[in-house]
């Protein structure tokens, strides 16, 4: 059966200023929707209420993972229960290698969160290379990427292909994309794109947040949601993404004075 | 008894509530508290020493007295000088062999794992109890290549004139008060010597520890590295209780360090529990939990056990957020935690030292290395479940007829791994044995996997080794000692694997094992009537049936078609979780009891065996903790002669009482390398500076240096470079952690005299600071006299940033995991410099200082 993300009349402040005034959305697992929308459209504040950033204060409103609101848990529980965001500037954090971090977090998430298989998996080092392997060989990354420090020193989109690499290893319910677009050249834009393809189908919903339409290019989106100031405003198919690449969003901004 | 016999006895019933294993003492000579002439010359005298040394100790002991106490640095007025023991002497003679030490102090060290140690790839070992050495050794080859690894007093014996010239040269006694303290008062510690040339290229090792209360340990090292020489020299000190975890591998640290008691217990530290007795007013608690039906445990109630409280009523929790909770808090239903080990040192081949003769004062010792691979662990499974050893000289296996693959099997391993076929012979009741004769392979085997049924247990290393090859000791064991049972009952059916054995040890190993492997197994006793013994069950079951059959490759599902992975209805509720660090078990029942002046741990020796509460983990953190102290005062003189290069590396996880004031020294001459890697983990306070004098054209100094300061902790530590000459260079990397209120201080020295053209030095120090209730100063001090040199140096404070968490947290780590990776991350420029063994040790303690917060 397939499950749902849901979010539904979300209230958000940030240092005291309110910053989504009201928000639904509903994604079912196969689904890929994008939100777009202006600079300060509170596009970021999205993804981090969603994986639960504590600098965030939920004021009103329910994240709905299928069925359960999972405000009341903290980062690393909505990773268990198979949410996952692919970050828009992921931290480093040196002296870490991404193989050690990778393999903790599969750890975590896989064998002790919400893996559905029933059999726990063995993760010795060497299943875990191997697995960690073939993830790397369909994001045309080396292996040797594993051995250097997590985002340390890395270009802007090997961190985008780091986070991707993250998401097909933690094979999540549902994934936020927060920007993942920015800050890439068309090659890499392609083979993230292709990455994320690839770990798209009926068990993974995607939400995609962007502020161009780029990478929809690569992605086909099955909604299209434009957000502004703290809202969707207008939901639609693909053809609402090309209309905003051609026409930007001030015909919206008009369109909702007029109403 | 007199009174001073009594208020030793006082102290030490005093200690042993306290902490988890001191061992009773039962010293040759053990001073009277306090420093005198009289005591000085009294260690002199009971040493034997020529008369210069006698001397050097009393002229120390002047300067000692008439030194005030460093007016710099961390808050010492805490000690009181007259209220430690300076000389205890544990044994009238050194041992020769491992096995002539007294048993007490065998234990000890073998719960740091240091025989095994020695098995390994080590050079040399020495070990130090209270103030004397008591064993050193070093491999053959060494020796005979001139190298000397002695205890400092054997030195001095042996070597007086080499001792003569450079004793106190590097380190006097007027350089500061402590060096005085432990020039007049010095015992034991090490001495080496590289002669010209030679390359040592494995580590020397040695061990240092403190049992007594009270008791001051002030060992003296002397390292001499003669032209083009290479030596690295390590040392791991520990104070009781820390490093239990050591001893195969079993149990977790956190709970040892505090020194617990329940936690210790497993068959081989009998003597632990005997002497941990306390008079107990107040609650009392039974508890006993799912998968193992050995025992209860009988726990005070304000003991804190690692627990995660039950939040669904039925079937298991979704959240294994770990928590301290005092046993009386504990309901039926919270989940207990057996810690798992998933620690893997894996080495393709290993040496056994394998004692050939029997009877001779001097037994011949063979250096055998086997191939530690997939095969070996085989047959040690096979060795487990059909093996045993005849008059020390037979190593047999015993089949049924119809077990003709494994036969073959056994036999092929045999010859893979001894060269040698064994005999085949019929046996009563289709019996089918296969004889080795190899004094060798009986021995080694004897050695390693013990013999006899009640008696066989796996050695640490092979607890430690890869999954991978634990499998095939699995798959093996279980073919031999294990069945599969399919019965129907009334309420359906019921499917599960079994493995029998009588030795209860080897009965935890396998379900340790199995835990590395994500495979929960319970544990079921038969008590039986003397003179049977206790048989013990291993059950895998439930959700962990197919993981076991995959390893064992036994189809579950009868015939071959259906040999999917169907596990019936029931099978699928597993009433256990398995998470990187522990299992975790619901507690079946639990009982409280309010009793009076109740002796706890009271152990009749029946009960011993049968009493082992170990298994999940318990913190004594609450108890009142340390009202006496203890002082480590080591010197430590090196002496790198030109072209030669010697690396002193040392962990340190002292416990919160003892003041750790120590002094480190090295002379690189022309060309010569001076490495110092530094780690300090626990005590009261440390100041310790290890300190390069680059005296020579071209010498290089580097000091690496590792703080962590928890709970009410001073670590003031650094480093010094002093050049001396030109064309010298050095660098200075210091990581230090606080928290919980501790504080660290990076104090550093670099000095460059006039004339020392082309000097290069960096200077580094890091801090970070984990809580807004600790500290942490920088302190370099830089006396540059020279225009024409390069220095460099940075430091930064740090705090955990909240992105980093939320990423890693992002990640399903909590956020005491994201933290210790963060420490790990923030150190690792000095771990990966570390042996293996040394970092995993250290970060197994930094995750525990990260973890271990109770509250």
């Amino acid at each position: 059966m397939s499950e749902s993300l849901e979010i539904k009349d979300l209230h958000v402040k940030v240092e005291g200023k309110e910053i989504l005034k009201g928000l639904n959305i509903k994604i079912k697992q196969g689904e890929i929707h994008a939100i777009m929308g202006p600079n300060g459209s509170g596009k970021s504040t999205l993804a981090n209420t969603l994986m639960g950033h504590p600098i965030y204060d939920v004021e009103r409103g329910q994240i709905l993972l299928n069925k359960e609101d999972v405000l009341q848990y903290k980062a690393n529980e909505r990773a268990k229960k198979g949410l996952f965001l692919a970050f828009q500037y992921p931290t480093a954090v040196p002296g870490v290698t991404m193989f050690n971090f990778l393999r903790t977090a599969y750890n975590a998430v896989k064998v002790n969160g919400h893996a559905k298989d029933k059999k726990q998996e063995l993760t010795s080092v060497l299943q875990f290379s191997k697995l960690l392997n073939e993830k790397l060989k369909m994001l045309k990354m080396d292996e040797s990427f594993v051995k250097r420090y997590v985002n340390d020193g890395f270009s802007g989109g090997e961190k985008k292909r780091s986070e991707i690499l993250q998401m097909a290893l933690l094979e999540p319910k549902f994934a936020v994309l927060d920007e993942t677009d920015s800050g890439l050249d068309v090659d890499a834009l392609r083979i993230v794109s292709e990455g994320i393809n690839k770990l798209s189908g009926p068990n993974l919903g995607v939400l995609i947040i962007t502020h161009y339409q780029r990478i929809l290019r690569y992605i086909k989106p099955d909604h299209v949601h434009v957000m502004i100031d703290g809202k969707i405003v207008k939901s639609g198919g693909h053809d609402l993404a090309e209309k905003l690449e051609e026409e930007g969003y001030d015909w919206i901004i008009k369109e909702i004075k007029n109403e | 008894m007199n009174k001073n016999q009594q208020g030793i006895l006082q102290i030490n019933a005093d200690y042993a509530t306290k902490y988890g294993f001191n061992v009773p003492e039962n010293y040759v000579f053990k001073s009277r508290k306090g420093l005198s002439r009289e005591i000085v010359e009294k260690i002199s005298e009971m040493k034997n020493e020529p008369k210069w040394m006698t001397d050097f100790r009393l002229r120390s002991l002047d300067i000692f007295m008439k030194k005030s106490m460093p007016k710099w640095g961390a808050n010492l007025d805490t000690i009181n000088f007259d209220d430690i023991y300076y000389y205890l002497k544990p044994t009238e003679e050194k041992a020769k062999s491992w096995e002539d030490l007294p048993e007490e102090i065998k234990n000890t060290f073998d719960r740091l794992g240091i025989p095994e140690a020695e098995r390994k790839f080590l050079g040399g070992v020495g070990a130090q109890y209270e103030s004397e050495n008591l064993y050193h050794s070093i491999r053959e080859d060494l020796a005979k290549k001139g190298v000397i690894f002695l205890g400092m007093d054997d030195g001095l014996k042996e070597y007086p004139e080499i001792v003569k010239k450079y004793f106190g040269t590097i380190v006097p006694p007027e350089d500061n008060k402590f060096a005085a303290l432990n020039s007049a008062v010095w015992s034991g510690g090490s001495f080496v010597l590289v002669p010209k040339g030679v390359k040592v290229d494995v580590p020397l090792q040695a061990y240092f520890r403190i049992n007594a209360a009270n008791m001051g340990q002030f060992e003296r090292t002397l390292i001499i590295a003669e032209e083009n020489s290479f030596v690295h020299y390590t040392e791991g000190c520990f104070t009781k209780g820390t490093p239990i975890k050591t001893i195969s591998g079993l149990k977790n640290i956190e709970d040892i360090k505090e020194g617990d008691i329940v936690l210790t217990h497993t068959n081989s530290y009998k003597k632990v529990y005997k002497i941990q007795k306390r008079k107990h007013d107040g609650v009392m608690c039974t508890i006993n939990y799912f998968g193992d039906t050995r025992h209860e445990i009988k726990i005070t109630g304000d003991h804190p056990i690692l627990s995660v409280r039950r939040t669904k009523t039925e079937y298991k929790n979704n959240e294994w957020e770990t928590e301290w909770v005092e046993s009386k808090n504990l309901e039926k239903g919270d989940y207990v935690a057996i810690p798992i080990d998933r620690t893997i040192i894996s080495q393709d081949g290993r040496f056994f030292s394998v004692k050939l003769s029997r009877g001779r004062h001097t037994p011949k010792v063979i250096e055998f290395k086997i191939d530690t691979d997939k095969d070996f662990f085989r047959l040690v499974g096979y060795y487990m479940a059909e093996g045993s050893i005849i008059k020390e000289n037979y190593l047999t296996f015993t089949f049924n007829k119809n077990e003709k693959a494994f036969i073959e099997d056994v036999k092929e391993l045999l010859e893979k791994f001894f060269g040698k076929a064994p005999l085949e012979n019929e046996e009563y009741k289709n019996g089918i044995s296969l004889v080795l004769c190899s004094t060798l392979a009986a021995r080694l085997f004897k050695q390693e996997f013990g013999s006899g049924a009640k008696n066989k247990s796996l050695p640490k290393w092979f607890m430690l080794e890869a999954p991978e090859k634990q499998v095939e000791f699995i798959k093996a064991y279980w073919r031999g000692d294990g069945s599969f049972i399919n019965k129907k009952y009334s309420w359906g059916k019921k499917r599960m694997f079994r493995i029998n054995t009588i030795s209860e040890v080897l009965a935890e190993q396998t379900r340790d094992l199995l835990l590395r492997l994500n495979i929960f197994a319970s544990i079921n006793v038969w008590n039986k009537k003397e003179p049977r013994s206790n048989s013990f069950a291993i059950y895998i079951g439930g959700s962990h049936l197919h993981n076991f059959a995959d390893i064992v490759s036994h189809n579950i599902n009868g015939s071959a078609n259906n040999a999917g992975k169907l596990l019936l209805k029931q099978e699928l509720m597993s009433y256990t979780q398995i998470t990187d660090k522990y299992a975790f078990v619901p507690i079946k029942d639990i009982k409280r009891e309010i009793v009076k002046n109740v002796e706890v741990y009271n152990f009749s020796v029946e009960d011993d065996e049968s009493y082992i509460a170990h298994g999940i983990a318990v913190h004594n953190c609450t108890a009142p903790v340390y009202t006496t102290d203890s002082l480590h005062s080591a010197v430590v003189e090196i002496i790198a002669l030109p072209g030669s290069r010697v690396r002193y590396t040392t962990i340190q996880n002292w416990s919160p009482n003892v003041y750790n004031l120590v002094t480190k020294r090295a002379y690189a001459y022309e060309n010569a390398t001076v490495e110092w890697v530094d780690c300090n983990i626990g005590s009261k306070i440390t100041s310790k500076y290890p300190s390069v004098f680059l005296v020579g054209k071209g010498a290089k100094g580097e000091i690496l240096s590792i703080a962590f300061a928890g709970k009410g902790q001073h670590q003031d530590a650094g480093g010094k470079a002093v050049h001396l000459a030109p064309n010298t260079q050095s660098t200075i990397t210091s990581k230090s952690i606080s928290k919980d209120g501790g504080r660290t201080t990076y104090r550093g020295l670099l000095k460059v005299y006039p004339g020392c053209k082309n000097v290069k030095s960096n200077v580094r120090c890091d801090a970070l600071i984990l809580d807004d209730k600790s500290a942490s100063d920088t302190i370099p001090y830089m006396e540059i006299n020279e225009k024409d040199v390069s220095i460099g140096h940075e430091a930064s404070v740090g705090k955990i940033s909240d992105e980093q968490l939320f990423y890693l947290m992002s990640r399903g780590l909590n956020e005491a995991e994201a933290m210790a990776m963060i420490v790990r991350g923030f150190i690792e420029p000095i771990s990966k410099e570390l042996p293996m063994e040394f970092a995993l040790e250290l970060n197994r303690l930094i995750e525990l200082e990260m973890e271990g917060s109770v509250g």
